[in-house]
């Protein structure tokens, strides 16, 4: 890193304009509101005492894109997109929110929840996510269709399928153990945020210290090589797409522990714009290659503080969208490459004229 | 499709020509499948009411604003691109007319105005974007499709309704079908069913879209770029022109299908439309458009949203089913179409001729 | 006005560490097929990218008619009148052959497109060059003969006065290619200027005028077609690399050793037919030929990288199947192919990763080769085979083509390979490095490893093999011993002069 930063090609990096521009808009927000950077440890009524303040909640409710934008990073490092993420997350909340109200679905009579054991309700909606991830993956990997439209499949038909898990119903629940997925934390932090960092931890080990991610970003840069290469780029784009499948499932969980309900309709709305923009704005191409999750989860948090700050301000939630598309927009093409390369040629002229100037 | 053949051709080759022709493959399929889903609503609910004309009217009207957005879309997708802000800008169009009637007590043809300049002006600064600074069109037009949907978000939350004599005036324009009874007078056919002003519109821009795309130099460098797009330019043709064109054209038609929608349903919602882009696109894709770029027919896209349209017909019919089974047979239909589309190159990869 | 079309005079382009074009000049007459020839790297598409707009010389004058040129780019240089028709038809596929040939200038009525008219002048151009098909199908629908003719008849009827056919009839059959020239001659006599670039010596003969004749960007020179024999042209073509001045000692043939794997009749249709070869322990077995003779694609189907459709591939008594390229590797075998940039390198990627990536496919994804024993693999390889770093983590898109080259030749040590199939590892390097590289092998061969060896260097193959397949059309012409072979016997059999064909083994 310090030989990067020593040789410029870090200022140069799409990673450092990312940090950048989180820096400001935190900036920006500080400057407003002075509060906006305060963290503070507050005990509730029941006793416990948890972390609070604006970096807590944008850290906190960036979970869910954060979760699912890891694996989105591999599938754009791989040349794909998955848009089908969004309906994922509907499909693992309707899941576990059908498990939870066995007892209205099923038996017809209002209750507690039914069905024992309780890691039933986490791991089938995972299950299910993993195989519309394989799904997905073997469309795209081993039948070669078109990522985009190959995912719009389960896009469109994935919050069909969350209807008829539920049969169109909304429920709420109140079993504590699921609540607390969202809504809980542990040592002052809430559990999303624990819950984020694992797995960013995890599929950060996973792609490093197995090879895994040496071969995604050989498949992306040069397909044709990596074959000679002796890679099987079909299993590796598979196996990408079942991790994405599998994410968008636990931020389902995430998601739906948080409103402590399904919502077929609006649950993931967008994540697969929010993730991809994520993934984009962290550093890595839409036409593949090298990938940075460091920088997605930059990319993740610099969305997420757009939003909060925006709304800090009491601009409606609806209208935020107008504001993340301006300052994605200027992000987009400061890294756009005729703009990347207009600005090095420039700063190299400065650097020529003082080095001929010293000189002379 | 144009009469490409040549005058020397009789009439019954030249429609064997046409019939084989492996180009409109997908189309046929289309087409096909169309009829046999209709022939199945037939046999289930002709009963019902199902082969109507009063229902085969309301696919047209009640899809109409879909099928305006699509031919912009087959345009892009042809190119090899893609739109996600079309529901969006349509969705602004609606507010832009609502609140400027309603709120600022505008004519409705200044708000449409307003609302043409927003969305070409859109288009077109996203086709620069996707030409000159090579962003993925994918990227910019979700970065516009989240700008529309902000702005119009910022002008109102509340749905708001229009009352307009015009905009009444129009939504309430019919064209009662009609035929002569046993005395040869002229009475309204039996349920009644009308052409209003949407079916108009829809087959009106779909017959010019197609004509965009047969018949002008226009129309036909947007399936070179599509096809091959280094060739195209070595060809010489007016590659950046015709992208950007091609964009400022799709945003005409996103502010066409959003009029399309308020005549619809006379209002103006920030929510309105959500996700009805994936609508436009999967029609396309339903109707033989290729998202790789260079093949598709307006023909095709028709039927396309014809086809959309039969599904929750269907199910509205059955009574008994709900609704989101039509999003589960429109994703099995997607999937359909994707393997008949491999199985058509395939097959036309292995008949090369000498 | 004089009968030179086109006049190139004093042509000089450089490359970053190379000088593409030297000195070069070049005349095109009217209404004459002028053959351009050269070996890669000879600077002959370069010169016809110069021309054609897509490179800006350093030095130098063209001239068109007398007027001097300078053409920015393709389309510029089509409105001056030079067209080229590439080998990979640059046309778009999902239009009509009609279409192809008017699209960007079609004929209006009312204005709306004219079909009939297009449809009718397209068929009547492509009658007159021979061709009654049906102009209304898809350009994809036809063969890449019939897509050339195609591309041909846009250039003519745009007016074009230059015609650059770069490699028309390398995929092409005998019929084709007899229909193609008659194209030419009639083109040639409508006073069309031709450019023809091939590697096929017979059809220089068979169509050309005059013959150009270009290595390592400098013109060798100018022949009338009738003046110079098929020999001495070879002989012009291929490079000499005399200025190597290590001593290399090759490796006794060894005739005794076990037959490590054996080709019977392999081959693709249309590709190449017909392939049977072996290859013992420890022997280096060269392959000679012009560019396009085959070779490469030999190399390729021996490595699975495309699928074999006829005869049997034998890794010592047991028969291979291969499937992907990772069959080949997991049984002993690696592959240097020919297009660095396209089948080698992962340009983003380090050094390190890129030498560790062969090994690392076949232990799987979830055996890494922990980063201390990559760090330790590249560091051993950037010695020993003096790849010029700083250090491991450089990206291997930033290195010289020479250490690119090395860089692959290490990933394949690195899997510890009994069979090595080098795909001209020493082209566009320069003499170190190759003389590195032949060193490398040599002692490859001594280890007991086997080498395939594809080159178009006569000297270098003579050099290093024991034994030569000399590859011609498509097929194998011979098999020569390599100790005892002379380049002259190699160059009469790749000229096809007789004596060549009952070599013996």
């Amino acid at each position: 890193m310090k030989k990067a930063i020593a040789s410029g090609n870090f200022l140069r990096s799409k990673l450092f304009w990312a940090i950048v521009a989180e820096l400001l808009i935190l900036l920006v927000g500080f400057i407003l509101r002075p509060d906006f950077l305060s963290i503070q440890l507050r005990t509730l009524s029941d006793g416990t005492t948890v972390l609070f303040g604006t970096p807590v909640d944008i850290l906190n409710r960036a979970s869910e894109i954060t979760i699912i934008a890891m694996g989105m990073t591999l599938v754009i490092a791989l040349g794909g997109t998955d848009i089908s993420v969004g309906a994922l997350v509907a499909v693992s909340g309707a899941i576990a929110l059908k498990f939870l109200r066995w007892d209205v679905l099923v038996y017809n009579t209002p209750g507690d929840y039914t069905v024992q054991p309780f890691y039933l309700v986490i791991l089938l909606p995972l299950l299910a996510c993993t195989l519309m991830g394989l799904f997905n993956g073997a469309l795209i990997g081993k039948l070669k269709i078109q990522p985009i439209i190959a995912t719009l499949i389960l896009m469109v038909g994935g919050r069909g399928i969350a209807q008829i898990v539920t049969d169109g119903k909304q429920f709420t629940t109140q079993y504590t153990p699921f609540k607390f997925i969202g809504n809980g934390s542990i040592l002052g932090l809430p559990l999303p945020i624990i819950i984020t960092l694992v797995v960013v931890l995890g599929v950060m080990l996973f792609v490093r210290r197995t090879s895994f991610g040496m071969f995604v970003e050989s498949v992306g840069i040069n397909p044709n090589a990596s074959r000679v290469s002796g890679l099987k780029s079909g299993t590796i784009i598979l196996i990408a797409y079942v991790l994405t499948g599998f994410l968008s499932g636990i931020s389902g969980l995430i998601y739906a522990s948080r409103i402590s309900s399904n919502d077929s309709n609006n649950a993931g709305l967008g994540y697969e714009m929010d993730a991809i923009l994520a993934v984009v704005i962290g550093g890595t191409s839409m036409t593949g290659g090298k990938f940075s999750l460091t920088g997605t989860v930059v990319g993740s948090l610099i969305i997420r503080t757009i939003t909060t700050l925006v709304l800090y301000f009491g601009v409606v939630s609806e209208a935020i969208m107008a504001f993340k598309a301006l300052i994605i927009a200027v992000v987009i093409v400061l890294q756009s490459e005729p703009v990347r390369n207009a600005i090095s040629r420039r700063r190299d002229r400065i650097r020529t004229q003082m080095g001929g100037e010293a000189r002379a | 499709m144009p009469d490409i053949h040549s005058r020397t051709l009789g009439h019954r080759e030249r429609l064997r020509a046409l019939l084989t022709n492996p180009r409109y493959l997908m189309v046929y399929a289309t087409i096909g499948i169309f009829l046999l889903i209709y022939l199945f609503g037939a046999l289930l609910y002709g009963s019902k009411g199902f082969t109507s004309v009063r229902t085969f009217m309301l696919f047209f009207s009640d899809n109409a604003y879909i099928g305006i957005s699509a031919v912009g879309m087959t345009l892009v997708l042809i190119t090899g691109g893609i739109d996600l802000s079309v529901a969006a800008v349509a969705s602004l169009t609606g507010m832009i007319i609502a609140y400027g009637t309603t709120v600022l007590g505008l004519h409705p043809l200044v708000c449409i105005l307003i609302a043409l300049l927003a969305g070409v002006g859109l288009g077109a600064l996203m086709g620069a974007c996707i030409q000159y600074l090579n962003v993925p069109p994918f990227i910019t037009t979700l970065t516009g499709m989240f700008f529309a949907r902000g702005v119009t978000s910022l002008i109102s939350r509340e749905s708001i309704s229009i009352k307009h004599s015009m905009i009444d005036a129009l939504a309430g324009f019919k064209i009662y079908l009609t035929w002569p009874n046993a005395q040869g007078e002229w009475v309204k056919i039996k349920p009644v069913a009308s052409i209003d002003l949407n079916t108009i519109a829809f087959l009106v821009v779909i017959v010019i879209g197609a004509i965009i795309l047969q018949r002008t130099r226009f129309g036909r460098n947007v399936y070179a770029i599509g096809g091959n797009e280094q060739s195209a330019s070595l060809m010489g043709l007016p590659v950046a022109r015709t992208k950007v064109l091609v964009y400022s054209f799709n945003g005409l038609c996103s502010v066409l299908a959003g009029i399309a929608y308020v005549l619809y349903v006379k209002s103006g919602w920030n929510l309105s439309l959500q996700g009805a882009e994936l609508d436009v696109i999967s029609a396309c894709v339903i109707g033989g458009v290729m998202l790789s770029g260079g093949v598709g027919y307006m023909f095709g896209t028709l039927f396309g949203v014809l086809l959309k349209a039969t599904i929750p017909a269907i199910i509205t019919f059955n009574g008994a089913m709900n609704s989101w089974w039509a999003k589960i047979f429109t994703s099995v239909l997607l999937l359909l179409f994707i393997m008949i589309q491999r199985a058509v190159i395939a097959s036309s990869q292995r008949t090369r001729r000498k | 006005m004089s009968d030179i079309i086109l006049e190139m005079r004093g042509m000089e382009i450089s490359f970053p560490g190379v000088k593409a074009l030297d000195q070069v000049d070049f005349t095109l007459r009217r209404g004459e097929v002028h053959a351009l020839l050269g070996e890669n790297g000879a600077g002959k598409s370069t010169l016809i990218k110069v021309l054609t707009g897509v490179h800006r010389p350093d030095a130098g004058t063209m001239l068109l008619s007398g007027q001097p040129i300078r053409p920015g780019s393709t389309q510029e240089a089509q409105k001056m009148g030079i067209s080229t028709v590439y080998q990979e038809v640059n046309l778009c596929h999902n239009l009509t052959v009609a279409e192809n040939i008017f699209i960007g200038r079609q004929p209006m009525k009312r204005g709306r497109i004219d079909w009939k008219t297009i449809n009718r002048r397209a068929r009547e151009l492509m009658l007159r060059m021979g061709m009654d098909i049906d102009v209304t199908q898809p350009l994809s629908a036809y063969s890449i003969a019939i897509q050339q003719m195609a591309s041909i008849a846009r250039a003519v009827d745009i007016n074009a006065q230059v015609l650059i056919l770069d490699e028309p009839t390398s995929s092409l059959d005998d019929n084709e290619v007899v229909n193609l020239f008659a194209v030419m001659r009639e083109l040639k006599a409508q006073g069309l200027g031709i450019i023809f670039i091939t590697h096929f010596l017979d059809q220089v003969f068979a169509v050309s005028d005059r013959l150009t004749v270009l290595r390592n960007g400098r013109l060798v020179g100018e022949y009338e077609a009738g003046a110079i024999s098929k020999l001495e042209l070879v002989t012009n073509m291929v490079g000499k690399d005399m200025n190597v001045i290590y001593n290399l000692q090759k490796a006794p043939r060894p005739d005794e050793a076990p037959v490590v794997l054996e080709a019977s009749g392999i081959g693709i249709p249309g590709k190449v037919e017909d392939i049977s070869l072996n290859i013992r322990k420890g022997e280096l077995l060269g392959f000679a030929g012009l560019l396009g003779s085959g070779r490469t694609e030999t190399a390729e189907m021996l490595f699975g990288v495309v699928p074999v459709h006829q005869g049997s591939i034998s890794i010592g008594e047991e028969p291979l199947s291969l499937r992907a390229p990772l069959d080949a590797i997991r049984r002993g075998m690696a592959f240097c192919p020919e297009d660095r940039k396209r089948d080698g390198i992962i340009g983003d990627l380090s050094i390190r990763e890129n030498i560790a990536l062969a090994v690392q496919a076949t232990r799987g994804f979830m055996h890494p080769l922990p980063q201390k024993e990559q760090q330790e693999l590249a560091q051993r390889f950037i010695k020993l085979l003096s790849i010029a770093t700083p250090d491991a983590d450089k990206k291997v898109g930033e290195l010289s083509g020479g250490n690119q080259q090395k860089v692959i030749l290490a990933r394949w040590m690195a899997t510890n390979p009994d069979l090595l199939i080098l795909d001209e590892p020493t082209r566009g390097i320069d003499i170190g490095a190759k003389a590195e590289i032949q060193r490398l092998m040599l002692e490859m061969c001594k280890e007991g490893r086997s080498v395939i060896f594809i080159s178009s260097e006569l000297d270098e193959i003579i050099r290093c093999a024991n034994r030569i397949i000399v590859m011609r059309d498509l097929a194998k012409a011979a098999e020569v011993d390599g100790d005892t072979c002379t380049q002259a016997d190699i160059l009469a059999i790749i000229a096809n002069e007789g004596e060549g064909e009952e070599a013996a083994v």
